[in-house]
């Protein structure tokens, strides 16, 4: 794709941000990607946001939101899948050549929301919501057809999540926990077997901001230094009911990045020098990395959702990262030379849908 | 101008009435999303990619039900997003869709949705909820109110009557006559509307669209898809979109630079479209405009907005017959958002109505010679503007 990123923000996670309020949060990452892209908001043309009304408490959150996203008298819109998918629309308005310069932001703050509650009234009426089906119940699920197919059991599950806070205590941009010991894992309570409060990601309040520029407006601006190309992206949906060979097969998982792989030109996966994976349980750290089979590239250096786990943008958080790396800005998760870096999010029961993007140094 | 050429090449719609006792809110979703294919000659194997149409999803209880309705609209294993303007969402879908495909990164997308608005006992009660809980719930905002605010300000400032506002109801029931899918229809006098139950300054009930439930779908696709598929497409060549400020109070007075009750908006998104169509004088240009019109207060500053006439002066060009459907240009032929309100594809059927009238498959409510039409989409507090301009030849130059 003809689409760069020119500047990115990543606001401070917590576990309760209680000193701002969330459009607060969202302006001040908003602004913070246009002052890193060099940028001011009267230059950009659109604004693509992405947020969950149910979590954000409003009908149409939006109304509040857009503004202090930048979007005032802009073209502006929002996806409410995730804060990937936002991006993939953002990329491609930008890709049209219809609009040249925008923002993408997104935004969760589930500290001040129900969490499971809101997950539970995603079920269906008729049949998954008088049987009391949440979001645990439903990774839970998910952890079981995993153990079937991939033969993966709780040791690999603890493992994974050993091995994920062990890379995100390094991250600067993280909460910083340390790595809990196996036996606190493993004596932390089911949620539903075989999930373990211990394998989960702690939900966390958190928002992310890109600028993304088309290469017309990077000619007419030739000071301006982007920090990355869009290579590829790619989203699939699988079905919503939870059977066996939904919950096991990972098929979206693998077409997601399959499709951002081929538009990237790339053979496969294993191209790329890194992949940053939204791994809610060490479940799905394990399973992701069993899909990709032998072709994997270095996966989650920064520690992903054990790092910072704002639940709703936690694809695009996936997304900074791997934009940090290839411009030599991660700091100390910096892999050196990285030049082609993947990010995965994921959405809806059981993970439902996976959205993919590869980034390529400029 | 857009990278690759975007088409109309297929729609549907399902019939839009209160409540839909034999259907679940998916079943209708997969309704219009097969009437659409069908219409376009397409199978489900055609479609690349899915963009989803719901507003909020309290109306009808199920929180991302997208998600519910991905295998019913065969989304299952396709790329599929949702987006949510408010009341502007089908507005908003439709133009995302024009994205998939304007960027070259997909071939053919459905755009689909449905919404059952009365599933709701209160459906402004779930309207209020879209406003600040510390400072405005307790002043009993909702769209109704909202607007009645806008409408009232309207009048002080350009001397509009409410009996020129009964009339537009008059002119879109009259005109919903002719459209098998509307809501409300028929022959009403402005008597009636001035007479029916007062709800808030200055509507009455008959200047407020019904709570609607049903199911609309278009599929888009590129030029060379479009040839193959349609002997006769209905042209994207303009979309735009802006987004305003959610405080009334901001977009009025000495220090704002647009007044709220004017549809301000519309007067950025429409000039932008109009240059990506190449519509530079859009009462010669433009022969049917299929408007966001939940309230019969709606059509007069947004046709203003849109360039039609000067500001105030709506009113009159109503009253003169102008935008009757044999009038210098057909102001919602289907009888528009004030007949059928389904709030999560409201946009999305104002823009298949635009396309049918290009393509020339209107049935009895086609107007003669429609070389362009306008469709637009309201959300927000009256804060989130979509216009959109569907041609029946493709802007030059373009690539396939």
């Amino acid at each position: 794709m003809d689409v760069f990123v020119m500047g990115l923000a990543v606001h401070p996670p917590a576990s309760r941000i209680a000193d701002k309020r969330l459009e607060e949060m969202v302006f001040d990452t908003a602004r913070a990607a246009l002052d890193d892209a060099g940028v001011h908001r009267s230059q950009i043309d659109h604004v693509t946001i992405a947020g969950c009304d149910e979590l954000d408490g409003r009908s149409i959150s939006s109304m509040l939101l857009a503004a202090p996203s930048g979007a005032l008298l802009k073209d502006e819109v929002k996806c409410t899948d995730s804060g990937l998918t936002a991006f993939c629309l953002g990329a491609m308005k930008v890709e049209s050549e219809v609009l040249d310069l925008g923002l993408v932001v997104s935004w969760s703050k589930p500290s001040t929301a129900p969490v499971e509650d809101v997950m539970r009234m995603r079920c269906e009426p008729f049949f998954t919501r008088p049987i009391g089906i949440n979001m645990s119940i439903a990774d839970g699920l998910f952890a079981q057809g995993l153990a079937e197919a991939y033969g993966i059991d709780e040791t690999d599950a603890t493992q994974a999540v050993i091995e994920a806070c062990g890379r995100a205590v390094r991250n600067p941009r993280g909460m910083g926990r340390a790595a809990p010991p196996a036996s606190q894992i493993a004596a932390s309570p089911y949620l539903a077997a075989p999930l373990r409060k211990g394998h989960q990601a702690p939900i966390t309040d958190g928002a992310v901001a890109m600028v993304l520029a088309s290469a017309k407006w990077l000619s007419a601006n030739p000071n301006a230094r982007p920090l990355a190309r869009v290579a590829g992206i790619g989203w699939r949906n699988e079905e919503f009911d939870l059977g066996r060979d939904r919950l096991t097969a990972l098929a979206g998982f693998r077409a997601a990045i399959e499709d951002a792989v081929e538009m990237a030109g790339l053979e496969s996966a294993g191209d790329l020098d890194l992949l940053e994976l939204d791994c809610q349980t060490g479940w799905h750290a394990a399973a992701y990395e069993a899909a990709l089979g032998h072709d994997v590239p270095l996966l989650t250096p920064s520690g992903g959702a054990f790092a910072q786990n704002p639940y709703f943008c936690m694809g695009l958080i996936n997304a900074a990262e791997a934009v940090l790396q290839v411009s030599d800005r991660a700091g100390p998760l910096q892999i050196a030379g990285a030049s082609l870096a993947g990010a995965h999010g994921s959405h809806g029961f059981a993970q439902q849908a996976h959205v993919a993007a590869i980034f390529e140094r400029v | 101008m857009a990278k690759h050429q975007v088409a109309v090449i297929g729609t549907g719609q399902t019939k839009f009435k209160t409540h839909f006792p034999d259907k679940n809110y998916v079943e209708l979703t997969q309704d219009a999303a097969k009437l659409a294919m069908d219409d376009a000659g397409v199978t489900p194997d055609d479609i690349d990619a899915i963009v989803f149409s719901m507003a909020p999803t309290q109306f009808m209880g199920v929180n991302d039900c997208d998600r519910w309705a991905t295998s019913h609209v065969w989304g299952t294993g396709k790329p599929f997003m949702r987006v949510h303007t408010g009341g502007a969402t089908g507005g908003s879908a439709f133009q995302a869709g024009y994205f998939h495909v304007a960027s070259g990164v997909y071939r053919t997308v459905l755009v689909v949705g449905a919404d059952r608005v009365a599933e709701t006992p209160d459906a402004q009660h779930v309207l209020n909820l879209i406003w600040d809980r510390f400072y405005e719930h307790d002043f009993a905002l909702n769209t109704v109110t909202m607007t009645a605010l806008a409408a009232q300000r309207y009048m002080h400032r350009y001397g509009t009557t409410e009996e020129q506002f009964a009339r537009v109801v008059v002119r879109s029931r009259g005109n919903a006559m002719g459209n098998p899918y509307a809501h409300l229809k028929g022959k009403i006098t402005v008597d009636d509307v001035m007479n029916s139950p007062r709800v808030s300054y200055p509507y009455k009930r008959f200047d407020i669209c019904p709570r609607s439930s049903g199911a609309a779908a278009v599929v888009l696709s590129n030029l060379a898809v479009a040839e193959e598929k349609c002997t006769r497409p209905a042209f994207v060549n303009g979309v735009s979109s802006i987004t305003h400020s959610v405080f009334m109070g901001d977009r009025m007075g000495l220090w704002s630079e647009t007044d709220f009750e004017d549809h301000d908006g519309f007067y950025l998104a429409a000039r932008d479209c109009y240059r990506q169509a190449g519509i530079t004088d859009p009462v010669k240009q433009i022969q049917v405009a299929e408007l966001y019109d939940p309230f019969s207060t709606f059509q007069f500053p947004q046709m203003e907005s849109l360039g039609f006439c000067g500001r105030g002066e709506g009113a009159s060009k109503s009253d003169e017959g102008a935008w009757n459907l044999d009038g210098e240009i057909a102001v919602c032929p289907s009888g528009g958002t004030l007949c059928t309100n389904p709030i999560g594809v409201t946009g999305l059927v104002r823009a298949i109505d635009a396309a049918n009238q290009v393509m020339g498959k209107s049935g009895d409510i086609q107007v003669k010679g429609v070389k362009n039409a306008v469709a637009t989409a309201i959300g927000g507090s009256t804060q989130f503007f979509t216009c959109s301009i569907l041609g029946d030849e493709p802007v030059a130059g373009r690539n396939a």
